[in-house]
């Protein structure tokens, strides 16, 4: 254990407090944020993903309609977009709780969340970046 | 020090249960439909750009590993989605004697079954 500092008998329980926070020791105090997210857009993704899954059913079975022509519409653009937006955040606190089960050395867990953060803002902007070419019509 | 490894669990030591094989899967279909949503967007940059991208992507799609992938797919989607309203019921409060546990367990099974299979069936007979 570090050395241990000499603490007064009155501050000593706010002092090793503030001594652990410096030293990013015990929770992130954030947790919540990331449970009430998930749920959030879990109850969002229900809706969402099964207009996705019809959507795509739709595409599958049609001879006329193509992507382009379905994703041209207003509509179904916004509930993509959301669909992404949202499947990805969930994505990201799911992927997170995984890592935290599995990966054990800190510094592997930081890189391995920068990665997981890195590669979801980059498929959140690339997937609604070319929603809105298909559906700006350029 | 070198301490002793627990030898594997299932099934040998750890009687099967569907609660945990249920949570498991949910972790697993997760992890699945994460890799997913890689392909997920590739498809829409596909299909937003056009031309050679978008005609290599969609034979892949029509191809036969295309189709066992999407089955896949889809099956992951279907039960990530029932279990997922499995685990929404109990943050709600509801379903956690043990009986009810087995039961919403196997509701979910057949409803992932079920939407799986009529899915299919209607890709392939429409």
């Amino acid at each position: 254990m570090a050395k241990s500092l000499s603490l007064t008998s009155s501050t000593a329980l706010r002092d090793e407090n503030v001594l652990r926070r410096v030293r990013h020791l015990g929770s992130a105090r954030d947790g919540l944020k990331e449970w009430r997210l998930q749920r959030l857009t879990a109850f969002a993704l229900i809706p969402l993903g099964l207009y996705f899954v019809a959507s795509m059913l739709r595409l599958a079975t049609s001879t006329r309609m193509t992507a382009t022509a379905w994703l041209a519409s207003p509509a179904a653009a916004l509930l993509v977009i959301l669909f992404v937006l949202a499947g990805l955040a969930h994505m990201m606190v799911g992927l997170r709780s995984v890592f935290l089960d599995y990966v054990h050395t800190r510094a592997r867990l930081l890189l391995a969340e920068l990665i997981l953060r890195a590669a979801t803002t980059i498929l959140a902007g690339a997937s609604v970046l070319a929603v809105l070419k298909l559906f700006l019509g350029r | 020090m070198e301490r002793p490894l627990s030898p594997f669990m299932f099934p040998t030591w750890y009687r099967f249960q569907i609660t945990s094989f249920l949570s498991i899967l949910h972790r697993l279909t997760g992890i699945a439909l994460s890799v997913g949503s890689i392909l997920l967007a590739w498809w829409l940059i596909a299909v937003a750009a056009g031309g050679q991208l978008f005609t290599a992507t969609h034979a892949f799609i029509a191809s036969p590993i295309g189709i066992v992938l999407l089955v896949l797919w889809s099956a992951a989607f279907f039960y990530h989605l029932c279990s997922g309203i499995r685990h929404l019921v109990w943050d709600l409060g509801y379903g956690f004697q043990i009986r009810d546990a087995y039961r919403s367990g196997y509701a979910v099974l057949i409803a992932t079954a079920l939407l799986t299979a009529l899915t299919w069936l209607y890709v392939f007979l429409a």
